[in-house]
């Protein structure tokens, strides 16, 4: 599949955007110029070789911070998107086998969640347990995870009825084997363009937290954060909110677009894709000079 | 003309165009293009048309943006915080201020001490009454008093201490006093005893929903947290010198667009943050800064590690440099201070000045003594938001080596006023009576003392001794400044800055009284009115 999302234009753009975003995360704060907490003598200074993205309100250079607050931008929107992933795909798949008491109980629950706006949901968790990206992002991740329930489930139930798993089935395969062994293969593709699509509204949802000022303890930086800082001093720095709002716009961009690309590339598309290059293969073969004793 | 929408990988279009119809489609294409360029250039022009729309009306209205909307409308709940601007447009009070911050008449035209200075009676004008009709006399200011020292929500007990009981005399209202306390006239203004009607009152939770005073305004809609209308009160005592027929009270939106609301017309009169007077300046706005008594300090509480040892305290006093607060958070409107008045008031110690410069080779030998190498000495600094004042206590403390955790905390009140906190910050905007200020930050029970019951030896027999003498006397001010020194011995304060009021005002409003912390509407037109 790897190589399949590598082949598409689309595909290989957002792979390398979300490589570089990744890169920033784990590196970022090495990356940094300058110290991201040390207040300087020149606030709210304009872009310049000792600050190539000026300076915030207390002096601070803002490319540092930006740097420094990708990790905590990166990391959140993962634990989002890992969060509803585990907390949604094992009953999703469960659900078909264990009966109808599990089955009605899960889909009642994931009606319920979906009911929940998570981002209010979060604020009151925050409240409740402490300011923390962690536990506001555990949260959201359960809250989000309805998704994966039902994308799991739909895929399952598409499996779980095919002759081939019947079969095995009637032939004493026990269900665990029946998952691992056909379930599984049929669930990932979708799985995988829903865990794009979470990881980029994870970063929606990290940085509209940071952006009203909950889950990360000041002066720590996030991109929500300067850009809800940058938006204070407009009459100053009107260009400041540029920065951080491009990298959250281009990186959920890139999500969306791994999604659209996985989503080209899995299941009947991905088939066709496949087909269509093995005739391209086969036209370019085509083309060669005919062998001696005549065509095949 | 627009190119059709192509689906980028299957080079479809979405919305194939029909030969037959494509001059109608770029007829449309053309007006919609016209119609949106219209809009542009009109809105703009249409909204300055409307910038003056007060100035233009027939009835003078004045549209405030408030960062401190009420919260509450009793005023014994609403306290005697910044929030007492706004209520003193439904509230009136006995007494109030003048631009030199000395009390002058209010509701009570005259008032005269007993020759012992324990028993003050206020004579109340006649014939005033409040806006539900109920008379204005010696019997509501007795409830008002009741109700702020026993009213289980009130804010204001505190700052009654020194009244034992208020007897009703017809229009007199005659005040007994548990000590000499000659701050009364001070202390009974706007701040601390807006006269709410004795029948509202007795339902409190109505009335804090439903104002009822005998202030310059009535209400006659609160949307909760968000928007007053009020109109002129007619049978307020001063109203031929209220010149505003209507009031429109709206909580500010965020302070970046605050300034946009006064260039177009929305509101003609807001409170600013600093960084938006530059902008308000440029945009032809009157910007001003009402005078005050705001401080800002760093709370430590003596009682609680490492704040017990002297030499650690002394070590933050020398690690915090003023000026960058002025110059970050104030945008070079505010001034330093170390002491809970701005440079210039009449309690402002000149003796006690800069007793403690920013010195961080000092704080850091300080620390030394004390045990502390850098990096050792951590602390939580604990505030109730996002806090730049919090940022920057920080980043100048790390210069000397401590390391300081800021923790947001929204109950940050309750720990505070009950003392629990170590470290916290505070900014108070001042009091009428410079006495209560001083008393309120470094009494033994004061609610800014985060080290109570601590207070610096001496101070209470000079905050005595300022009771005691008479604010016309020509030692007072000599009086008060001793007092202000004898507070400044405590440990528990280090002050900071003094953040401006500042204000931005369509230039339709005309100049407001300056009288020191206050919104005084008294003689204020608008649009010439």
């Amino acid at each position: 599949m790897v190589r399949r999302v590598l082949s598409l234009p689309s595909g290989r753009i957002a792979v390398c955007v979300l490589a570089v975003i990744a890169l920033l995360a784990a590196s970022g704060p090495l990356l940094a110029p300058q110290d991201p907490l040390a207040a300087g003598d020149t606030p709210l200074a304009a872009a310049s070789g000792a600050h190539w993205l000026g300076t915030d309100y207390l002096g601070r250079d803002v490319l540092s911070r930006l740097l420094d607050g990708s990790r905590v931008s990166v990391l959140g929107s993962l634990e989002v998107a890992l969060t509803a992933l585990v907390v949604g795909v094992v009953p999703g798949i469960l659900s078909v086998y264990l009966g109808r008491t599990f089955e009605w109980l899960t889909l009642r629950l994931a009606d319920t969640l979906v009911a929940l706006p998570f981002l209010l949901f979060a604020v009151a968790v925050v409240a409740l347990l402490g300011n923390g990206i962690t536990q506001a992002m555990l949260v959201t991740g359960v809250l989000v995870s309805p998704l994966f329930y039902r994308v799991s489930r739909a895929a399952t139930l598409a499996v779980a009825r095919s002759p081939y798993v019947e079969a095995a089935l009637v032939s004493g395969a026990a269900i665990g084997w029946v998952v691992r062994r056909h379930v599984l293969a049929k669930v990932l593709p979708p799985i995988a363009v829903a865990l794009a699509q979470t990881v980029g509204t994870g970063f929606v949802i990290v940085s509209s937290l940071t952006f009203l000022g909950i889950g990360v303890q000041p002066p720590a930086p996030t991109w929500g954060g300067l850009l809800a800082s940058d938006l204070g001093y407009l009459g100053q720095r009107p260009w400041a909110p540029v920065a951080p709002a491009l990298l959250i716009m281009v990186t959920v961009w890139a999500c969306n677009v791994l999604a659209d690309a996985l989503r080209d590339v899995s299941g009947e598309a991905g088939r066709a894709l496949l087909n269509s290059r093995r005739a391209r293969a086969h036209r370019l073969d085509e083309a060669d000079p005919a062998p001696a004793g005549g065509t095949r | 003309m627009l190119p059709p929408f192509t689906h980028p990988r299957t080079g479809q279009d979405r919305h194939p165009a029909r030969p037959g119809h494509r001059p109608a489609r770029r007829s449309r294409l053309r007006t919609a293009a016209l119609g949106t360029v219209l809009l542009t250039v009109l809105t703009p022009a249409l909204s300055a048309c409307g910038g003056d729309s007060a100035a233009a009306s027939d009835t003078p209205t004045l549209k405030w943006a408030s960062s401190y909307f009420p919260s509450h409308w009793d005023p014994v709940v609403g306290g005697s915080g910044a929030q007492f601007r706004e209520l003193a447009l439904v509230y009136a009070s006995l007494t109030r201020t003048d631009e030199k911050g000395d009390a002058v008449p209010d509701l009570a035209e005259s008032w005269d001490y007993n020759a012992r200075g324990d028993r003050i009676t206020f004579h109340l004008r006649p014939h005033l009454k409040f806006s539900d009709g109920e008379p204005v006399n010696g019997a509501a200011v007795k409830a008002a008093v009741e109700r702020a020292k026993k009213q289980k929500n009130s804010a204001l007990f505190g700052d009654l201490t020194s009244i034992e009981s208020v007897e009703a005399k017809g229009l007199d209202a005659v005040i007994h006093l548990n000590q000499v306390d000659y701050q009364i006239p001070q202390l009974l203004g706007e701040r601390v005893l807006q006269i709410a009607s004795p029948k509202a009152a007795r339902n409190a939770s109505a009335l804090d929903r439903n104002p009822v005073g005998a202030g310059p305004f009535t209400v006659t809609q609160i949307v909760p947290g968000t928007k007053a209308v009020l109109r002129k009160n007619p049978d307020y005592w001063d109203a031929e010198n209220i010149h505003i027929d209507n009031v429109e009270l709206t909580s500010a939106p965020d302070a970046s667009t605050v300034v946009s609301g006064l260039r177009t017309g929305v509101y003609n009169f807001a409170d600013i943050d600093p960084s938006q007077a530059e902008a308000a300046k440029k945009a032809g706005l009157d910007v001003f800064v009402q005078p005050g008594f705001n401080a800002s300090n760093i709370s430590l509480n003596v009682n609680k590690a490492p704040f017990d040892n002297g030499k650690v305290v002394d070590a933050v006093r020398h690690a915090v440099d003023r000026q960058e607060f002025v110059d970050k958070l104030t945008f070079g409107y505010g001034e330093t201070t170390d002491q809970p008045f701005p440079k210039g008031y009449v309690a402002y110690d000149p003796a006690s000045a800069d007793a403690y410069p920013y010195d961080p080779a000092r704080s850091k030998k300080l620390l030394a003594e004390a045990g502390y190498q850098a990096g050792e000495l951590k602390l939580n600094l604990v505030v109730p938001a996002e806090d730049p004042q919090a940022e920057i206590v920080q980043s100048q403390l790390a210069k000397v080596g401590v390391k300081v955790t800021i923790k947001i905390d929204k109950n940050w009140a309750t720990p505070f006023f009950a003392k629990d906190l170590a470290f916290s910050l505070y900014s108070t905007t001042g009091r009428d009576s410079a006495l209560q200020t001083l008393t309120a930050h470094f009494g033994p029970h004061g609610p800014l003392n985060l080290s109570s019951p601590y207070e610096p030896s001496g101070f209470e027999a000079a905050a005595a001794k300022v009771r005691r003498t008479p604010l016309d006397s020509p030692d007072y001010a000599e009086v008060l400044r001793a007092a202000t020194r004898a507070g400044l011995k405590s440990e528990a304060l280090v002050f900071t800055y003094s953040q401006p009021n500042l204000i931005a005002k369509s230039r339709s409003v005309s100049d407001l009284p300056r009288n020191p912390a206050h919104i005084d509407w008294t003689g204020v037109t608008i649009g010439g009115h």
